[in-house]
């Protein structure tokens, strides 16, 4: 097991190179003064032109471009991610105040669709034909058709303009208060993003389960004499489980998109609603770094669910 | 002939029909099971083919059934509710909604096809060639797909719009640039398998180019697969084109497109109170997004001998 | 040795499947005992419905299935139990399922469960028939595996399927059935999936457990060679019917049916020699949706008559010996 999750690690770490690399190459090629990236607005405007090229030649930038490029990853190890464009903030405090917000929300939000979509789907598939089966794949391709926001334009028309019983958006933080107070807010923002992610995995729960109920291990189960409850979910269930789950490392990507969008619509102080806001302003660092985060985010994931999957999967861990 | 067990259930009536009908000789010749399961399937198909092809038809011929042009302003007649002389009401600057609807249908759908249609030709442009070849050039593409598909679509695309610009082509281009990974990764594993097969090996002995094996007759037979990729992806397309402009971010508020009238459902005054304004688009394209995947899904089925019911 | 005591029998059971939106029957009308202590072998080509009876006994039948007619009864210590008339999943079935009746399956890769250790899976069927703790249930599955000669049981037990190899894995299978003492254990091809060395030594070991928890055994095959091997009794399946039952001298040696004779005549023998004569059975098997009237045999049959286009009855040719066929070889060689 360890040595498993030493190689997915070392895979892991030139594709975090080459992704620096475009990265930068990006903000490389983007327009503006690289020195506006590097040093607040602030200190950009009290420069005179000999002080901005004594600067320059003090911050390296004249060297050439793979020079650059890793002095600037050094920087990134280091801690130092530039600064924003718009307001002069570095753009390490500006990620670390906002992905608390946002991983609570895809956080949520990934438990809820993993839960409910496999128990749907395994449902589904236990009770394959009947109403309820092809009620519920009906309902999944209508969950994945409507597009997300106008899910939460209309659950915040109805939660709150008409209901009054949820907050309009916003995200308290989790300081003082519990975690049920807080809950009103979560509650939308977070089942919206599970919507989308809810259709597919029940629908790919179903059918991994309708085939591992169709294996042969279930009938030995049975043969057994064991109660059906048991033949379905200690074993059809649980084998069904793997590549649901691998499915979902799959769709993670989707998932950080997803809360962009949903960000934006409940004004949830995340890091996709930054996003947002830089690329309308044209902030090319923020774009630049919070893209390359999102992915950082993505691998890492990723790298949990395969370990959780080498976890699961007797035939990987003694390999 | 009494059931074996003393009780009968609806489940023993059919099978008590289906022997008779057995034994009398009129039994029924089906070309495969899931009798129920094929049925739904074909008729959401139906429905799919019939609801996306009515939108699809309306947009086209957008100027025979409105007088109205979608860019139209009249500042006389701002935020009308639906009446006998706009039929969908009017917009926040007096422009005819549903006529908007109409023509920004064809953007819309133009977007999520062409984006569709052209990492199609990318993926299986590439996945063909290489899968099909191997070596290094695989490996590299295969790993240039994996960045491409670590990032979360919509902030790559973001990211592109901010350094090109948004306008039309750009986001068409964009779309196709970096969605091509999907349809990449299944035809190289469907190459991968065929390539395998009998049939490949004599082409080669007989020695035919590699180009020809490869795109004039390997490739057909993963035609199934690919029909339901592209269709699928359009639904796929269509909704980020729409969260885009949504955000005012996609196609330029000069051109309606779906997205772009919703844009206007970011004030939570419109979105009380104006409804026609925002409901009856979303209604649209949830209804043919649902019909494309209905569509896709028949495809799937009808393609796919292996599914399970 | 133990007495002649019938454990179960089965008489004039159909079978059909509705698959398809068809009514095909897969066993139209079989009647057999098996002895307590004694192996029953059912042979016959794919598709003859010997695995389906199988099935049925164990009340294990695809949802698309049933039992249409016919007795399946279980001579328990206690008193007959008919089991077609149970509920396929409910609890009388299910408490003989694993504890009186056992089955073990072709390829034991695929039939245990990869993600849970042998230990686990066999613990099961304790846990669910009997009162063991935890810690017997502990020792008796070591005790299993070390009945089947497996070695380090102790560290096995911990084990998964896939760390096991093919004849192991099959001896775990049996360990699972038999950990319960069951008076029926079913075996459907048990070897097919394994090497020919390690067929011997898995046979082996099934008399061995025969005689020592005098159980039942039903052995499903299509290789005469198992037969001879093992069997006490026989019974020849084809297209749903058994065409031919006996012991295994009397069906082995005095073949009676064209059927088992051509069977017979089809394959090579260890120990007839490098001259010795195969032929293939003429034909092929017909199509369970498109049957011959009568004698499923007849277009196969090289003493086929126009009697045969009805379905033969069955007569006894000797005290055990069965066969349906209105042209039983004995008869003509007589």
């Amino acid at each position: 097991m360890f040595a498993y999750m030493v190689r997915r690690l070392l895979i892991l770490i030139p594709l975090l190179f080459v992704i620096c690399f475009l990265v930068y190459l990006g903000m490389f090629l983007t327009p503006g003064d690289p020195v506006s990236y590097m040093i607040g607005p602030e200190a950009m405007q009290n420069l005179k032109p000999a002080e901005l090229e004594a600067l320059k030649e003090a911050l390296g930038l004249n060297q050439p471009f793979i020079i650059r490029f890793l002095l600037w990853l050094g920087g990134v190890m280091k801690g130092d991610f530039g600064y924003s464009l718009q307001s002069g903030v570095p753009i390490k405090n500006i990620v670390l105040a906002r992905l608390p917000a946002t991983l609570e929300l895809s956080g949520v939000a990934l438990l809820l669709s993993t839960v409910f979509g496999s128990l749907l789907g395994t449902v589904s598939a236990l009770k394959r034909g009947s109403i309820g089966d092809n009620a519920l794949t009906v309902a999944g391709m209508i969950g994945v058709s409507i597009p997300q926001f106008v899910f939460g334009l209309a659950a915040i028309v109805v939660f709150t303009l008409k209901l009054h019983w949820l907050p309009v958006g916003g995200r308290i933080e989790p300081d003082d208060v519990t975690f049920w107070d807080r809950f009103p807010n979560l509650v939308m923002p977070s089942l919206v993003l599970a919507a989308t992610m809810v259709a597919g995995v029940m629908r790919y729960s179903r059918s991994s389960m309708l085939d591992s109920m169709n294996r042969e291990f279930i009938k030995t189960a049975r043969s057994k004499g064991l109660p059906e409850w048991r033949v379905n979910f200690v074993h059809g269930f649980r084998v069904a489980l793997l590549p649901v789950i691998v499915l979902i490392g799959f769709r993670l990507p989707m998932l950080l998109g997803g809360s962009v969008i949903v960000e934006q619509v409940f004004q949830w102080p995340g890091i996709g609603n930054e996003f947002v806001a830089a690329v309308r302003s044209y902030n090319y660092p923020l774009i630049m770094m919070i893209a390359f985060f999102s992915v950082f985010a993505v691998l890492i994931a990723s790298f949990l669910i395969d370990l959780l999957t080498a976890w699961l999967d007797p035939r990987v861990k003694f390999e | 002939m009494e059931n074996a067990k003393g009780r009968t259930t609806r489940l023993d009536r059919q099978f008590d029909r289906l022997r008779d009908m057995e034994e009398a000789g009129t039994y029924v010749k089906a070309r495969g099971g899931r009798v129920l399961g094929r049925i739904l399937a074909n008729k959401l198909s139906l429905f799919g083919f019939v609801a996306a092809g009515v939108i699809l038809l309306a947009s086209m011929f957008a100027p025979l059934i409105t007088r109205y042009d979608p860019m139209a302003i009249d500042l006389r007649h701002i935020e009308a509710p639906p009446s006998a002389v706009h039929i969908l009401g009017t917009d926040k600057v007096g422009r005819d909604v549903f006529s908007r609807i109409l023509y920004g249908g064809r953007i819309s759908i133009l977007v999520g096809l062409g984006s569709s249609l052209g990492s199609a030709l990318i993926g299986i442009g590439i996945g063909a060639y290489t899968g099909y070849r191997g070596g290094w050039l695989d490996g590299l593409l295969l790993r240039i797909s994996e960045i491409v598909m670590s990032f979360p679509q919509i902030i790559l695309v973001l990211m592109l719009v901010a350094i090109a610009g948004q306008s039309l082509m750009n986001l068409m281009l964009i779309f196709t640039l970096t969605g091509w990974g999907g349809i990449y990764r299944m035809i190289r594993g469907q190459m991968l398998s065929l390539r395998e097969e009998e049939y490949v090996t004599a082409m080669r002995a007989f020695g035919m180019n590699t180009l020809s094996i490869c795109y004039k007759h390997i490739l057909p037979n993963a035609l199934g697969p690919i029909m339901v990729n592209i269709t699928l992806s359009t639904a796929m397309f269509i909704l980020q084109e729409a969260g885009l402009s949504f955000l005012g971010l996609g196609v330029p508020a000069s051109i309606p497109t779906w997205g772009n009238i919703l844009n206007a459902a970011q004030d939570l005054r419109i979105l009380t109170t104006l409804w026609w304004m925002w409901i009856p688009v979303s209604t649209v394209i949830s209804v043919f997004v649902l019909a494309i995947n209905f569509i896709g899904d028949g495809l799937r089925d009808s393609t796919d001998p292996t599914q399970q019911g | 040795m133990a007495e002649n005591q019938t454990v179960l029998s089965v008489r004039d059971l159909r079978v059909f499947f509705y698959t398809n939106n068809r009514c095909n029957k897969a066993v139209n009308g079989v009647s057999f005992t098996v002895q307590k202590g004694k192996t029953l072998c059912i042979v016959g080509e794919s598709g003859c419905g010997k695995s389906v009876t199988a099935s049925a006994i164990m009340q294990l039948l695809p949802r698309l299935s049933r039992i249409e007619s016919g007795e399946i009864v279980y001579h328990a210590p206690g008193g007959d139990i008919r089991i077609d008339r149970l509920e396929r999943t409910g609890k009388p079935m299910r408490s003989l399922r694993g504890a009186e009746l056992a089955m073990i399956f072709q390829d034991p890769m695929t039939a245990l469960n990869p993600v849970y250790t042998i230990g686990m899976q066999i613990g099961e069927n304790l846990m669910y028939h009997t009162d063991l703790s935890r810690r017997e249930i502990g020792k008796r599955t070591v005790d299993s595996l070390k009945e089947m000669h497996i070695p380090l049981p102790e560290q096995r037990v911990k084990e998964y399927p896939h760390q096991f190899s093919g004849g192991m894995r099959q001896r775990a299978m049996i360990a699972m059935a038999m950990s319960c003492n069951p008076k029926v254990l079913i075996a459907d091809e048990p070897t097919t999936a394994l090497d020919v060395t390690v067929q011997a030594q898995i046979f082996s070991l099934m008399e061995e457990l025969k005689a020592q928890h005098h159980a039942a055994v039903i052995l499903i095959t299509h290789d005469m060679g198992v037969v001879t091997e093992l069997a006490d009794d026989v019974v020849v399946m084809y297209m749903g019917n058994i065409v031919e039952g006996g012991t295994v001298d009397d069906v082995l040696r005095t073949p009676a049916h064209p059927y088992t004779k051509a069977l017979l005549a089809s394959i090579p023998m260890l120990g007839r020699g490098r001259k010795q004569e195969i032929e293939p059975i003429r034909g092929m098997t017909p199509d369970p949706y498109d049957r011959p009237k009568g004698c499923q045999f007849m277009p196969r049959c090289d003493h086929a008559d126009g009697q045969c286009g009805s379905m033969p009855k069955e007569t006894q040719i000797g005290p055990v010996h069965r066969v349906m066929c209105w042209h039983p070889l004995e008869a003509r060689r007589g």
